[in-house]
């Protein structure tokens, strides 16, 4: 599967794309919003692996714009943040496959919602 | 010969119009609420929006067009509302306001409409505004200019509102009605009118005791914008 990880933390992107690509799984990863829409573009990708905060324009902002071009309307997004997500609430229309607290969220964890996000794809 | 505008706008949605060019839906100051071609902009380097900030006021030229949409010739930001940017909450709340704005408007509406969500991303804008007043104002507001407030001077009856009664709200009749066992006070009414008499969001900070009414006020106003244009 092709993922797009949007991780601003280097050692943390480090860390997913190297345990996500022994699950076979290409990655490509950006740091920020901008990025993540121009990337999508070129690479088509089958998940979204977001962290919301980002610099300049915050994942909420990318989401809502990922999810105004109609070829991703329905790609899965697993949110995966340092924000405190018990205090957000992210409107349904927006898809948000899972939602995850990365101080609480183990690798294994996020292979998971990776494995799920698949095979509802599937 | 069709001439081209100018006039002030906020972008409510976008999607997407062919391989590349998007379709902006846009209320303005002066113009009623756009569908605009941005053209160009979806390849070779998308640009978040087309090139146009989202959560800002932008200066939009615009051609008119023969049919449903007009083209956008260029932008230029006016404003932008970064400290909505910086807080996820914020954020959320400004989408769920254009989302509401978008859905409940027709094409033809006044620039009035336009006020009131500027007004309400001013005051997201402004940190030291708690989210819920400026929802709270933005939905007081949304209701007048769209001729939806309820009586807040006098009950279903027609008898002024006392301060040493309780009410209900009658949705029926989008009145409050007298009722000893009723969940809104004088506070509570005051607030709605505070709300509706205030230029901006940041005027209600000044009220005293605001947290002790605020949810139920709040979410009266937010179930008639429900219910008013069910959104």
């Amino acid at each position: 599967m092709k993922i797009l990880l949007i991780e601003p933390d280097n050692l943390l992107a480090e860390i997913y794309v190297r345990v996500l690509k022994e699950e076979g799984h290409t990655i490509l990863r950006v740091s920020s919003a901008q990025a993540a829409i121009t990337q999508a573009d070129k690479l088509s990708p089958d998940i979204v692996i977001l962290e919301l905060q980002l610099p300049f324009h915050n994942g909420i902002e990318f989401l809502y714009e990922f999810r105004s071009y109609s070829e991703w309307q329905k790609i899965p997004v697993i949110i995966n943040t340092f924000a405190d997500i018990r205090k957000i609430f992210i409107s349904s229309s927006l898809g948000v496959s899972k939602l995850l607290y990365k101080p609480n969220t183990s690798l294994r964890q996020l292979l998971r919602a990776v494995n799920y996000a698949i095979s509802v794809t599937s | 010969m069709r001439n081209s505008f100018i006039t002030e706008g906020i972008v409510l949605s976008r999607t997407d119009f062919g391989e590349s060019d998007r379709v902006l839906t846009v209320i303005t100051s002066d113009s009623g609420k756009l569908r605009i071609i941005a053209k160009g902009v979806r390849k070779p380097k998308s640009k978040l929006a087309g090139g146009i900030e989202l959560l800002s006021v932008n200066s939009l030229t615009v051609l008119p067009g023969r049919g449903e949409l007009d083209t956008l010739i260029s932008s230029r930001l006016i404003t932008s509302f970064c400290n909505i940017i910086g807080d996820l909450d914020r954020t959320m709340t400004s989408y769920n306001l254009l989302k509401r704005m978008n859905k409940a408007t027709e094409d033809a509406v006044d620039g009035e409409y336009f006020q009131v969500l500027r007004g309400a991303l001013q005051g997201l804008d402004k940190t030291e505004v708690p989210i819920n007043l400026t929802e709270l104002w933005f939905n007081v507001h949304f209701l007048s200019v769209s001729g939806h407030l309820p009586n807040i001077r006098r009950d279903i009856d027609g008898h002024m509102l006392e301060p040493s009664n309780n009410y209900s709200f009658d949705f029926e009749h989008m009145a409050f009605r007298e009722e000893r066992k009723g969940t809104f006070n004088a506070n509570h009414i005051k607030l709605l009118r505070l709300a509706y008499i205030a230029e901006y969001p940041q005027k209600l900070c000044q009220v005293t005791d605001i947290n002790t009414y605020i949810d139920k006020v709040l979410q009266l106003s937010a179930n008639l914008v429900r219910l008013n244009h069910q959104v």
